[in-house]
Order: structure tokens, then C-alpha cells, then sequence
């Protein structure tokens, strides 16, 4: 017996803010500089820790990496203020209506460069990039081992982003005059930019299978650079090497 | 393992298929219908065998839930069955080679999450990536097949080709090849009730259907030609005069059995309507077809009239399929007359016509085996007339004898009771040793005793056994008795050793058989219950599920609806502030409003 869909499946009833996967893990990037010395970073952290634990994270880096002490503070400033930015949105609503957004990887890490794009739901709170990267990692026959958490980071900040961005325009609803109808009108308008619209994609008339021209477009591209190749590139971004 | 045959895409879809693949044409694929040429065959293991193209199975909908819950206009069960054909048509591109699912992500529209999660239920299932080698890296989720264990193997990982196939996987002869394979006959497969044995190439699951066992054991019950001892399918030609049926090949080569000639022969129709007849003889039906039949012999009607539940043509099939049927209603009709070599003639005529497949022997083994054929033959008669009701006991008849004289002695004598065996032995002993001098030498010794003279008296018993006819076993008995003291002390052992160790593993092994029998039926059965009792409990889980979901369903809906009447309210009540009406306060006071 098929189930009748359900009339407001496209307008949900906002729901709390927090990072559309199954982990709550906040994506946090680093790029300080001091006296020509560059440290650049990128992971993941869990909000919920104590906030003692920024310091003991900052301090334990720069003594692993033999930085000079200035990168302390530095380091833990950022950490902070990024944990700060999402905690305001924390107790924000924001629309988990179905949405399906593009996520591209676009990435160098080490001697692996990575291109690709896919679909991601933002209304998945189950979905798990670690996952992803791991299988991709495999599929893809990576070697290296920063490769993955590289991409389950790229793939986390993107939804950050795209979460933080649903926040505002919930935000910017609430006090619109729109009333009611309100609700149900904004996802489709105004985030229509950056998720898919469904019914083209997933509507009677198309098939969900790609045309085989397209495919290459949606494949990803893994490239192994040679040391001269990532010198070169590295000179160009202006980086240490860490 | 299931046969699926390669259908066309869809219109307006490119197809994916490599150029060198034929596609069958049909819009609606029918599994059995299609001639090998367009059959592809797909190879999945038995425990996917729920697996159909044309529909999504429960298992699907359960783990899958996304698609059928109606929550989103991106996950219908089009779409999964969408998902579902493109990746396993992708990995029937080349079944050798492991499919991943960054090669499957590319080509489909949809969250990659959602996506992973249907490779890895397909995976899960062994509906693809079973024929392929084993993966890199983590066997874990990803890897392969060997999910779905009755006996909880915990070997997860990877496909195993058939030999070595690891406790609790079940696969149908994989290939290496990755080639598609015709699945034979489940019947050829061994049945070990399902426990973790590894022998054999093809395990059932444990609660296979009867009819998956024990297709083999169910004889068809068929019509049996009376000369060329094959069974009558397409129709049969019955003797119009008699009891004597022949088939189709048979009629047309023009063997019909001696002293009948083919216009005597009437088509009758072919297993197909009888096969409608009530075919459940009770024993008290079977004694009364008996007993009729010996009191009014070949008239069939008032036969049918004394079993009642019967009609004539089943009371005919029945006497057929009974062992002796034929030669009980040669007996009975000569009854009346004198039983002289004659009637005896015929009989054995009957007994050569049937047993004709002995093998090449010398001219003379022949006759002398032929005599003991007769005699032997003649004394299980003497005893038929007693015992009718035991008859139908003895499952095996003479025409199922094999080619060899042993077989048919052994048969012969596990037909009749230990009395009757030893006695019969005696007698063919005797009539041996009146042939040939060795068989002479060996059980009678030096005795003065034996010569011509001797052995005349016995071929006298013989003849005068035949003479008299009716069972006087009685007679019989002492006779064989007094033939016995007659050789030496030392043979006497060897006689009745070697008589009653033939008896004695004859009936052993007919005991074992009945045994086995038994014991298969029991199986069956108790796997028969077992098998509705699970499914009972299947629906009865697949029901409430389905309540469940509706309630939950329900009340989602339901607070949706509470909150759009709550706004709704509130922007009545602030309408209505705002123009300034404060009789609204008299009528009811504001509720807070209650959690939602």
C-alpha cells in the first residue's frame, strides 16, 4: 500500500542548527602567518569539548612542528573564534527541507590532486563523509593517507557553509512580512541557487541516470604529481613546507 | 540461482550495454519462456534468490526505507528501481572485474550517501560483485558477499569461488570465468538438511520446499507399457478385450504382445486425464478391488460396483500399478480350469514378456533359468490367493526386475515370507542339480543316494506341485523336509546357511529401505511446518511494521495540523486585537499554548 507523501515534505518545520552529518564536527581552517613562517591547516574538531582543550591542541602542535611560540596563542585565537562562529548558530533554526547541493572537490594534498563533484543531501543528517572519503580512498586506490581526511574535510566545510547560509536566509524569512505562506515559499526561491531543484532532476519525465557524456564530467580525477610538479605548485601558493 | 534475461532499455535512455550483448526484445521479460539464444543468464546466489527484475521485493523496502516512505520527491521507488537496474547492468558489463562505486556515482543523479547505501545493500545481497575478485582494503561493509547467514558465519569479506565454499555462504556453482551458468536441476543437489556440511556442490537453504528435495524421489505415477515396459505418456493403447496396455511407440511398431493383434487396441487418452482420477487407494479399498476382482475377474463393472469409491477405469489403473495386477487377473481368469502346463505357459509367457531384458547367456543357462523362473514364479502364485492383502505391501513388482537372475531371485523371494523363500530354494536347487552334475556334486555330496533315481522323485514333486495347483504349502513343507535328511549331515549346514542368509539380507535390506522412506517423509513433513509456521511469524512482523509506519505516519500529519491551527488561531486573535474587539475576552480566555 503506497504511502501518501506527505503535503509539507518540501517545508519542514525548521529544525536546529547543527552540521548535516551524522557526526556534529565542526571544520576548522587555519592559515596564520608570523615573521615569513606560514602554517597552514585544516581539520576536524568536536564543539563539544571543553574548551581547555584548544589550548592543549595548540600547544602540542607547534611543539610537534617546531614552530616558535608566537603560533600559540595565534593558533588557539582562530581555533576559538571559528568555535564561537558556530556556536552562535547553534541555538538558530535553520531549513532541513530536502535539499540536494554539488559538492566539488577541488584539492592538492601532498602528491595527490583531486578533482571531482557529486550530489550531497542536506537534509541527510545521517550521512558520513569520513565514509565517503574512505571508500573513495579505496575505489580510487590512494596511497597516501592525508588524502582522506582531506576530502571528508572539504566536503564538511562545504556543508558548513551551506548550513550557515540556510540559518541566514531562515533568519531573513522569519522577519520578512510574508506570513504563513512564508515558509513554504522560501526554500524553493531563494536557496534555489545553490541546491538542485528536484523535480527537474528527479521529476516522471527524466531518468536518474546520467547521459554517458556527462559521466566524465561527474568522474573523479586523482592525479600523482612528481616532486618537481608539487614544488612548483608550492612555490606558486606561497607555502612551507610543514 | 535465477534466470533473468537482458531487457531493453527504457525509451528514451541510452542504453549502457557493451556492442557486442544481445538484448531480448520482449517488453516484459518472461524468465522461462524465452529460447536459450536470448536468455542471459544472470547468476545470483540462493539467498537472494527473493530477487526479481521486474519488482522491488520486501527485503528492498525494508532496507531502503528512504525510497518508499513517500518522503521526498528524490527518492520514489522508481528512482531505487532506477538505481537498482543501472548498477547491476554496470556490473554485468563485465562480471569478472570488481565494481565500485565511484564508477557508479558518476552515472547517477542523487545523494551519494543514498547511492552507497543501495551498492552497498546490492553488494550486501550478492546481486553484484559475487563473481568478482576480492577487494582492497577493508573487508568490513564494502566488501563482499556472506551477509545473510543462517548459521551466523561470521565470514564476512570476500566471494569464494564454489570449491572451498565457507561455512554459511551459500553459492551456486560460481564460475571463475564470471560466464553465466544454467543452474541444474535442484533435484541433482544433495540435501543435507541444511547444516554446515561443505560437501557437494549445491547446498539448499534450510528450509527448502518439498519439492525442491524430493522431485527426484516423487515417482510419477504413469501408465505402463505391457511390452516395452516404458511409460505411457501421450496416451496408450488399451486391449479392448483384456487388461493390456501399450504404448504409443509400441502400437505403432505393431508389438502388441502375443495373441493380439492391433485392432484390438483402442486409443486411450494420456496421463493427463487420469491423472484427474482420485489416486488415493486405502488399504480396505485396495482388499475389496482384490477380492472383486478374484470373484468376478475380468468384469469391470461389477468390480467397480463392489469398490464403491472407484470407478472402472481407476479400479484398472489400480490393478496395474499393484505388482502381479496383470498376472493376478491371468490367475484368476484360469482359475476355473485345471492348472496344467498350460495355464502355467502363459503365465511364464507374461513373466518372459516383462522380464525380457535378462542379459546374453548361454542357451541352455537360459532355459534352465527360465524353468526356475517358472517354478519359482508358479509357487509366488500359489501363495497370491491366500494373501491378498498383503500384496500391496510389497512396493517393489516384477517388472521392475533388473537383468540379472539374482535380482530377480532376491526380489522374487522378499515378495513372499521366509517359508515360502526356503522352500522355493529347494525346489530350484533340485531342479538345478537335474540339469547339470556340479551344482549336484556341491549340495548333495557323494551320496549313493543321488542318482537318476533320486532326482526323479523330485522332478515328480515338481510336476505334481504344478498338477494340483491351489497352495498346499502345507505339503510343500514336509516335502522339502524330507528331501533335506536326505543329504549327508555336512551339506545340510551349507543349505540352510546359504537359504537363510538369502532370506535374511533380503529382508534386512528391504527393512532398510522402508526405513529410509519413512525417515524422508518425516523430514519433509516437519520442513513443511516449519516453513508456514516462519511464514506465519513473517507476516505477522511484515503487518505490525506496517501499522507501526502508519501510525507514525499519522502522527506526524497530525502535528503538522495542530500547528497550522495553532498559527492559524494566534493570527485570528491578533487580527482581532488589532481591530480592537475585546468582547473575544468575555467568550474564552487565551490558552497558553500547550508544547509543540
Amino acid at each position: 500500500m503506497p504511502m501518501k507523501p506527505l503535503p509539507s515534505s518540501s517545508a519542514r518545520v525548521p529544525v536546529k542548527f547543527k552540521i548535516p552529518t551524522a557526526d556534529n564536527l565542526v571544520p576548522i581552517r587555519l592559515d596564520i602567518e608570523i615573521d615569513g613562517q606560514r602554517y597552514r591547516d585544516a581539520f576536524t574538531w568536536n564543539p563539544s569539548d571543553p574548551d581547555s582543550e584548544v589550548v592543549v591542541f595548540a600547544k602540542r602542535t607547534v611543539k610537534d612542528l617546531k614552530l616558535p611560540p608566537a603560533f600559540i596563542t595565534q593558533i588557539a585565537q582562530s581555533i576559538q573564534s571559528q568555535l564561537a562562529d558556530f556556536r552562535s548558530y547553534e541555538g538558530q533554526d535553520m531549513f532541513a527541507g530536502e535539499k540536494i547541493v554539488p559538492i566539488k572537490l577541488d584539492m592538492r594534498v601532498n602528491h595527490t590532486l583531486v578533482r571531482d563533484q557529486f550530489l550531497w543531501d542536506l537534509n541527510n543528517f545521517e550521512s558520513d563523509p569520513e565514509e565517503f572519503a574512505r571508500t573513495f580512498c579505496r575505489d580510487m586506490d590512494i596511497k597516501d593517507p592525508e588524502v582522506g581526511p582531506a576530502i571528508a574535510f572539504a566536503i564538511r566545510e562545504q556543508l558548513y557553509e551551506i548550513a550557515i547560509h540556510n540559518v541566514t536566509s531562515a533568519r531573513e524569512t522569519r522577519i520578512s512580512k510574508k506570513g504563513r505562506r512564508g515558509f513554504e515559499y522560501v526554500p524553493a526561491s531563494k536557496a534555489g541557487g545553490i541546491s538542485l531543484d528536484l523535480v527537474k532532476y528527479f521529476g516522471h519525465k527524466t531518468s536518474v541516470i546520467r547521459k554517458r557524456k556527462d559521466w566524465d564530467a561527474f568522474e573523479p580525477i586523482v592525479d600523482i604529481l612528481s616532486s618537481e610538479e608539487v614544488d612548483a605548485l608550492e612555490a606558486r601558493e606561497g607555502k612551507t613546507t610543514r | 540461482m535465477c534466470r533473468r534475461p537482458r531487457r531493453t532499455r527504457r525509451a528514451g535512455r541510452s542504453p549502457s550495454l557493451p556492442e557486442g550483448s544481445r538484448m531480448a526484445t520482449a517488453a516484459r521479460p518472461d524468465p522461462r519462456g524465452h529460447d536459450l539464444d536470448e536468455l542471459d543468464l544472470y547468476t545470483i546466489p540462493i539467498h537472494s534468490s527473493w530477487f526479481s527484475w521486474d519488482e522491488i521485493h520486501d527485503t528492498e523496502r525494508a532496507a531502503l526505507r528512504e525510497f518508499f516512505d513517500g518522503s521526498s520527491i528524490s527518492r520514489t521507488p522508481k528512482i531505487y528501481k532506477d538505481y537498482r537496474d543501472f548498477i547491476i547492468n554496470r556490473y554485468r558489463e563485465d562480471p569478472s572485474r570488481r565494481l565500485t562505486f565511484t564508477d557508479v556515482r558518476k552515472a547517477l543523479v542523487g545523494d551519494v550517501c543514498l547511492l552507497r547505501k543501495v551498492f552497498l545493500f546490492l553488494e550486501k545481497w550478492g546481486l553484484i560483485n559475487f563473481a568478482a575478485p576480492p577487494g582492497r582494503g577493508a573487508g568490513g561493509g564494502g566488501g563482499g558477499e556472506g551477509g545473510d547467514d543462517d548459521d551466523g558465519g561470521a565470514r564476512r569479506g570476500t566471494v569464494v569461488v564454489e570449491d572451498g565454499a565457507p561455512v554459511g555462504v551459500r553459492v551456486v556453482a560460481v564460475p571463475n570465468s564470471g560466464r553465466p551458468v544454467i543452474l541444474p536441476p535442484p533435484a541433482v543437489g544433495r540435501y543435507d538438511g541444511g547444516k554446515g556440511s561443505s560437501v557437494g556442490q549445491f547446498r539448499l537453504p534450510s528450509l527448502a520446499s518439498y519439492s525442491d528435495v524430493f522431485a527426484g524421489l516423487m515417482k510419477q505415477k504413469g501408465l505402463v507399457c505391457g511390452s516395452c515396459g516404458g511409460t505411457c505418456e501421450s496416451g496408450c493403447y488399451e486391449y479392448t478385450k483384456g487388461d493390456f496396455k501399450i504404448c504409443v511407440n509400441c502400437y505403432n511398431n505393431g508389438s502388441c504382445g502375443e495373441n493380439k493383434s492391433l485392432d484390438d487396441f483402442e486409443f486411450k487418452e494420456g496421463k493427463g486425464s487420469s491423472a484427474s482420477h482420485a489416486a488415493l487407494w486405502t488399504e480396505a479399498e485396495t482388499q475389496l478391488l482384490l477380492e472383486s476382482i478374484s470373484k468376478h475377474g475380468d468384469d469391470w463393472d461389477l468390480v467397480a460396483q463392489n469398490v464403491k469409491t472407484k470407478t472402472k477405469l481407476d479400479c484398472i489403473l489400480k490393478l496395474i500399478e499393484l505388482p502381479f495386477g496383470e498376472f493376478l487377473l491371468g490367475y484368476t481368469n484360469r482359475n476355473g480350469r485345471d492348472q496344467n502346463v498350460d495355464g502355467n505357459a502363459n503365465n511364464t509367457s507374461q513373466v518372459q514378456s516383462v522380464t525380457s531384458e535378462l542379459p546374453d547367456q548361454t542357451k541352455t543357462e537360459e532355459r534352465s533359468n527360465d524353468q526356475i523362473e517358472e517354478i519359482v514364479q508358479n509357487q509366488i502364485n500359489d501363495v497370491l490367493n491366500e494373501g491378498p492383502p498383503l500384496k500391496k505391501k510389497r512396493a517393489a513388482s516384477l517388472s521392475d526386475g533388473g537383468s540379472s537372475l539374482m535380482k530377480q531371485v532376491s526380489l522374487m523371494s522378499a515378495l513372499v515370507g521366509p517359508d515360502i523363500t526356503s522352500a522355493a530354494t529347494e525346489s530350484a536347487v533340485s531342479a538345478i542339480c537335474n540339469e547339470t552334475f556340479c551344482p549336484r556334486e556341491i549340495f548333495y555330496g557323494s551320496m549313493g543316494h543321488i542318482s537318476n533315481g533320486s532326482s526323479v522323485p523330485a522332478m515328480n514333486h515338481l510336476g505334481r506341485d504344478i498338477e494340483n495347483g491351489d497352495a498346499e504349502m502345507n505339503d510343500e513343507v514336509p516335502l522339502a523336509d524330507a528331501q533335506g535328511p536326505l543329504p549327508t549331515r555336512s551339506h545340510m549346514p551349507l543349505q540352510v546357511r546359504a537359504a537363510t542368509a538369502t532370506a535374511l539380507g533380503v529382508v534386512a535390506a528391504r527393512a532398510k529401505l522402508l526405513a529410509d522412506q519413512e525417515d524422508r517423509e518425516i523430514e519433509q513433513k516437519v520442513a513443511s511446518i516449519i516453513e508456514t509456521q516462519m511464514k506465519k511469524v513473517h507476516d505477522k512482523i511484515k503487518y505490525f511494521e506496517h501499522l507501526g509506519h502508519i501510525m507514525e505516519k499519522e502522527y506526524a500529519e497530525i502535528d503538522d495540523l495542530k500547528g497550522l491551527v495553532v498559527s492559524e488561531r494566534i493570527s485570528i486573535l491578533q487580527k482581532a486585537l488589532n481591530a480592537g474587539i475585546s468582547r473575544w475576552r468575555d467568550h474564552f480566555s487565551l490558552k497558553p499554548l500547550t508544547g509543540s
